[in-house]
């Protein structure tokens, strides 16, 4: 299995504001597969996804991506490890406000020895006429699909997308959905994206509800339809 | 990566263009402050080095009463010491200028041409540089020396008068009336023979060393070199000689009489061990005949026993006398008394008889026969009856008359009994007392007889210790003549010191004129090494402030680029670049200013050049320098913000991406009671707290700055008043060769230069010995016992010394300590004294009862000048106060205007942070319908109490710090004890320049405020 969770657990405070959050969850997602993990607010969903990027400490339990195990990683290894593993993107793109597009990207470029090749990210993500501007002078899709092709440039082997589309109108969305789609074809890029978003469940291969910190639902969609044709986004 | 990522910082440098200028600003006017006061101490410092080598600065020199002869030379330069003459005299020039005129040196203090040449002539001379520039003397100018032009063919310095003065003793150089001139060896001598001269020819000689001998072994060898009064024709040293060579008389005489007194005493001892002998002899025989003495007062003892019981006796028998004596008298007296009555009535028995014996005749002449009859019968028993009474009336008139006498003399009698009664018990207690006396007198002559013969122990050893008395008394007279003998030679090598040929002996190091230039800038050395150290803090502080500042803005963006697997180090070093190369640019420029351009070491060395005499110097550029200057602010820079930078990217990814701020404690406090306003303010005061404590910092940081600056001010200002103002003689006339009498209208004073030591100076303590009438210090009654003493407050405040306190001065040489108790300070800055009274500081330093060296007056007094070593007057001490203000002005305004320039850009950095972190609060309440105005009082005009509080806090704090350092670091090489204390003016003036300069950022910055666009900030967050 390429990405596994066993029995993770995992809480936030103390006495009266301890809050058990992931109460033993266990999930199992195939390499390239595209999965949806889906939840109210406050399920523990987004909880969920940076423990598996290593973002985030477990309480007991495993997670084993690609074969390492990262609740053993610590410091450095930890860094190693999401530097030749992961690609993040967040809901407020989080791109350095004072470098242009190309120069957002090219900041992760160098983080792999293999990286994908820019311009052709670029042009693939639509950016070639927006390379050279900063991230103020952008709109919000083309800020996402510029952290989106940051967060792809180093080849990554999981991309997880927390919220992805959270701060997008529904045509931008849709983009973007496509987008990520056509790099799963592309690259084979096993992706797993939080959303509370009910429609984008249709478009990926594997979908996880989540409630009050436990599994209520794991299935492979069988009846996936492709991006462009998803609705109420 | 890396590259892309300094893009970024380029950029954030654009951005933050006005914020990295003042910072800049900050970095470059502090390098530039620093290194330029570094530099020009050290410069000074390092070529005073390097032109002392180059010149060959003597090692010391020594002055002579008569020049040394070749052989005298010789005997020194033989050895592989270096000698030169340094002759000269003083020569009036002008009417009230002097010019020391020297002849031009050949191997030792050589002339530092600072502009022309050597004199080629014997009209030609070179002018010493500070007079040459203070009189707008040129090269090519003539100087007249008592008829003799000279033309002017150099300007040059000497190291051996790096301060130009007179005499030693002085305190400050004026250039405007005294220089020096170097002339042809030919013309020197000319020129002195015409005799115009201020003073004598001095000679002195300088010395080199060579490393062939020390200070002491020269010392010891000059000393050793003989002259003959004779050769000086200093006549007042020749006088000197006359009363030196007459208490030489004096103590030979008072050897002879104590040799004539040891001989005395050993015939005297002589004599008394003879008396002696005789004395033991005679106690020898008086114990011999003591029994016998006691034998007789025991018979003594024994009859005056016995005469006390006789006596006792006698007495008992008088007194049984006097009670019969009594007994009879008052017998006596009743039989008179008895006798009275009888012979009364015995009267009116011879009256009755007589009236019978009428009757009885006239009946007989009765015409009665009858009665005639018995009356004739009668007449005759009754004529016997009469006759019979009057036979028994007079032996009743005789019997009164014996029992009176009687009576009398019975009284006579017991009045007699009763004083011999009286006198009888005198004689009893008399012979009582006799007798207890002869029995005390028995066991005296007990006592006697034993201290008799302890006497005549006594005697004997007596005897013995007189014997041994009169030998001992005779060896001593003969060890006294021996003595005698050989101190006779000694009294001749004692005084002849004075014949030494020796007159002054100087070593390099504890002369005024030498090096003093880089003594004086170890000052500002010191001064320039604590404003780096504090300026390099602040402006790492702000820098600290600021990356926070940036790491909090772009939290999340770091913590995306984190969680992608970037390592902290590429983040750090991402952060740091741009601060670091600030830093390093900032820190060039400023020591490019510093080093290169007239505002920067040249015009921190222009305070010394204008004071001392130094050669043409070059700007060193030291490696320390270079390390303050272009090391330390980027590796500063480097070291804050990594350990800044590090402690904040410890955080997780995730904490960042959440840009979770650490609670800090005190900033969730409830506040109730207030208008909103004051309420939104503190709690604007709460959240920019570490700002608000910067811009304190700052503020601290620049007041040191300030008050190191003002502290110099008072000090220098306090030195021009207070010399002034304390100073009530008009002239001090210090002697060298002391007069008996004491000048008409001057008051005498016995002046004796001590040391003391603190903070690893050594500074003169005059101890000065005053009458009492001297009416120029107001010392009170000076103490009447040897150890208390009034110490000026210069000595007080340089010392910290307090009533009570015991503190001891060093002789000259070292080789003597002296403790006194300070008894009482008195308001004397003027000079650092110790009073005393004159005659208690006669006998302390061991002067004859009339001498003196010093006498005060308020007028000009008539004493010859070679008598003298030195004359102080009021006028010069004036003037040279004066001096410290215009040396130190430029030091003090370029650190205020530093200080305040500092504090102006620390405020705008922070205060400009503060707002635009608020910026998107700021557009918010604009939004909600705030006013500008409205929001400047929430957001800016909180600081005011800030900078109040900070204000309050930070000036009597840094006063207090500054006080404190100031002694020990900056004046302490400054023999003068003045406390900077400031006037409450002076901090209110303090403060209000805080305030105002406060609220020339408040209007900068307002404008600020003004210009945030809501919609702008809405749509950057968004």
């Amino acid at each position: 299995m390429f990405i596994e969770t066993k029995d993770l657990k995992k809480s936030y405070g103390e006495g009266g504001s301890f809050v058990q959050v992931l109460k033993g969850v266990s999930i199992k997602i195939e390499k390239g597969e595209m999965c949806v993990i889906q939840g109210t607010s406050g399920s523990g969903k987004s909880t969920l996804l940076n423990c598996i990027g290593g973002l985030d400490t477990i309480d007991s339990g495993t997670v084993s991506v690609a074969g390492t195990f990262i609740e053993r990683l610590k410091g450095e290894k930890l860094s190693d490890y999401r530097r030749d593993n992961l690609g993040f993107i967040f809901q407020f793109y989080n791109l350095v406000p004072n470098l242009t597009v190309r120069e957002n990207i090219q900041v992760c470029e160098y983080l792999t020895k293999d990286p994908l090749n820019i311009d052709e990210l670029i042009e693939v993500l639509g950016l070639t006429e927006h390379q050279y501007k900063f991230p103020s002078q952008l709109s919000g899709g083309q800020q996402q699909r510029c952290a989106i092709a940051r967060a792809l440039v180093k080849n990554p082997k999981v991309l997880l997308c927390d919220e992805p589309t959270g701060a997008l109108d529904s045509k931008t969305s849709r983009d973007i959905l496509v987008l990520l789609e056509k790099i799963n074809r592309q690259y084979g890029t096993t992706m797993l994206i939080v959303t509370h978003n009910n429609s984008i469940k249709n478009m990926v291969d594997h979908v996880i509800y989540i409630k009050d910190g436990e599994i209520s639902k794991d299935y492979i969609n069988e009846t996936k339809v492709p991006a462009s044709e998803l609705e109420d986004l | 990566m890396g590259w892309i990522l300094f893009k970024r910082s380029l950029r954030d440098l654009k951005a933050g263009f006005a914020r990295y200028v003042a910072l800049s600003l900050l970095i470059i006017f502090s390098i530039h402050i620093v290194v330029s006061l570094m530099g020009a101490a050290i410069t000074i410092i390092d070529c005073t080095e390097s032109s002392d080598s180059e010149l060959c600065r003597e090692d010391g020199e020594f002055s002579v009463f008569v020049p040394l002869r070749d052989s005298e030379l010789s005997s020194i330069t033989d050895k592989g010491v270096s000698v030169e003459k340094m002759f000269f005299f003083d020569h009036p020039v002008d009417g009230d200028k002097i010019l020391r005129v020297f002849k031009v040196r050949e191997s030792i203090n050589k002339i530092s041409l600072v502009k022309g040449s050597m004199p080629s002539s014997d009209d030609e001379a070179v002018i010493e540089r500070r007079y040459s520039e203070v009189n707008d003397i040129n090269v090519g100018d003539k100087v007249k020396l008592d008829g003799k032009e000279f033309t002017v063919s150099g300007i040059g310095v000497t190291p051996d008068y790096n301060t130009v003065i007179k005499k030693v003793t002085d305190a400050v150089v004026d250039s405007r009336y005294f220089g020096l001139i170097f002339v042809t060896p030919k013309a020197y001598d000319e020129l002195y023979a015409k005799g115009e001269n201020l003073s004598s020819e001095e000679y002195y000689y300088a010395y080199l060393l060579n490393g062939k001998m020390s200070s002491e072994d020269l010392k010891s060898i000059l000393e050793d070199i003989k002259f003959d009064v004779g050769d000086t024709n200093d006549e007042y040293f020749k006088e000197y000689w006359e009363r030196m060579t007459k208490r030489k008389d004096d103590l030979l005489e008072g050897i002879d009489k104590l040799k004539d007194g040891a001989k005395e005493l050993a015939d005297g001892a002589k004599e008394l061990s003879d008396g002696s002998k005789e004395l033991s002899d005679g106690t020898g025989k008086l114990k011999d005949k003591m029994p016998d003495l006691k034998k007789g007062i025991k018979k003594l003892d024994d009859a005056a026993g016995k005469f006390e019981k006789g006596v006792k006796e006698y007495t008992n028998g008088v007194g049984k006398v006097a009670s019969g004596a009594s007994s009879l008298s008052k017998g006596a007296k009743q039989l008179s008394d008895g006798t009275k009555k009888l012979n009364t009535g015995a009267k009116k028995y011879g009256t009755g008889m007589d009236q019978f014996a009428g009757s009885v005749d006239k009946m007989t002449k009765s015409d009665y026969p009858y009665v005639a009859g018995v009356a004739k019968q009668l007449s005759d028993p009754a004529n016997q009856l009469n006759g019979g009474y009057k036979q028994i009336q007079n032996g009743i008139s005789g019997v009164n008359s014996g029992a009176a006498a009687l009576s009398s003399g019975a009284a006579k009698f017991f009045e007699g009994v009763k004083k011999l009664n009286s006198a009888g018990k005198s004689l009893s207690d008399g012979a009582s007392a006799m007798h207890k006396g002869t029995t005390e007198l028995r066991k005296g002559a007990d006592k006697l007889s034993d201290g008799v013969k302890e006497l005549y122990d006594g005697t004997v050893k007596l005897k013995d210790g007189a014997k041994e008395l009169a030998d001992g008394a005779k060896e001593y007279a003969d060890g006294v003549k021996e003595f005698s003998d050989k101190a006779n030679d000694m009294v001749d090598e004692v005084f002849n010191i004075e014949t030494s040929n020796l007159m002054v002996f100087l070593e390099h190091d504890v002369n005024p004129r030498i090096d003093s230039a880089a003594d004086d800038v170890q000052i500002n050395l010191s001064a320039s090494i604590i404003f780096g150290i504090l300026l390099v803090m602040l402006f790492a502080y702000v820098i600290s402030v600021f990356i926070v500042h940036m790491i909090d803005q772009e939290s999340s963006v770091i913590g995306a680029l984190y969680s992608m697997g970037m390592k902290r180090r590429t983040l750090i070093f991402s952060y740091v670049s741009v601060p670091v190369i600030v830093a390093f640019i900032s820190g060039l420029i400023g020591t490019l200013i510093a080093i290169f351009t007239p505002i920067g070491i040249p015009s921190q060395m222009e305070d010394s050049l204008g004071y001392f005499s130094m050669p043409e110097m070059q700007v060193k550029i030291t490696p320390f320098l270079l390390i303050y200057g272009l090391v330390i602010p980027p590796v500063t820079a480097f070291i804050v913000n990594v350990l800044v930078i590090r402690k904040r990217l410890k955080k997780t990814p995730l904490s960042l991406l959440k840009n979770e701020q650490k609670a800090v404690r005190g900033r969730d406090i409830k506040i109730k009671g207030l208008k909103f306003i004051s309420m939104f303010r503190l709690r604007q005061f709460l959240r920019e707290i570490r700002a608000g404590l910067t811009v304190i910092f700052g503020l601290f940081m620049s007041l040191l700055v300030a008050l190191m600056a003002l502290n110099t001010y008072v000090y220098c200002n306090k030195v021009k008043d207070y010399y002034t103002s304390q100073t009530k003689y008009e002239y001090m006339y210090n002697y060298k060769y002391p007069t008996e009498e004491v000048p008409e209208g001057g008051y005498e004073a016995v002046a004796e230069g001590l040391q003391k030591e603190i903070y690893g100076y050594t500074f003169d303590v005059t101890v000065l010995g005053i009458t009492k009438d001297n009416p120029f210090f107001d010392t009170g009654d000076l103490p009447d016992n040897d150890t208390d003493v009034v110490v000026s407050s210069a000595v007080a405040i340089k010392y910290d010394l307090k009533v009570g306190d015991v503190f001891t001065l060093t002789g000259e040489n070292g080789d003597r300590m002296y403790a006194f108790r300070v008894s009482k300070i008195i308001d004397f800055s003027a000079s650092m004294m110790v009073f005393m009274d004159i005659d208690r500081t006669r006998k302390l330093f061991r002067e004859s009862d009339d001498y003196f060296n010093c006498v005060f007056s308020d007028h000009k007094l008539d004493i010859d000048g070679g008598r003298l070593f030195s004359t102080v007057s009021k006028s010069d001490i004036a003037r040279s106060s004066g001096v410290y203000v215009d040396m130190m002005g430029p030091m003090v305004i370029t650190m205020s205007v530093a200080s305040s320039v500092i504090f102006l850009v620390v405020m705008y950095l922070m205060v400009k942070m503060m707002i635009d972190r608020s910026s998107f609060n700021i557009s918010l309440v604009k939004i909600f319908g705030f006013r500008n105005k409205e929001v400047r009082k929430m957001y800016l005009d909180g600081n005011f109490y800030t900078i109040v509080i900070g204000a309050l806090i930070t000036i009597p704090l840094c006063k207090w710090i500054m006080d404190y350092i100031y002694p020990r670091y900056l004046v302490s090489n400054v023999g003068v004890g003045i406390s900077p204390t400031f006037t409450p003016e002076m901090y209110l003036i303090i403060f209000l320049v805080i305030i105002g300069l406060y609220l020339i950022i408040n209007f900068v910055l307002t404008g600020r405020i003004k210009r945030i666009n809501p919609a702008e900030v809405l749509k950057n967050r968004e």
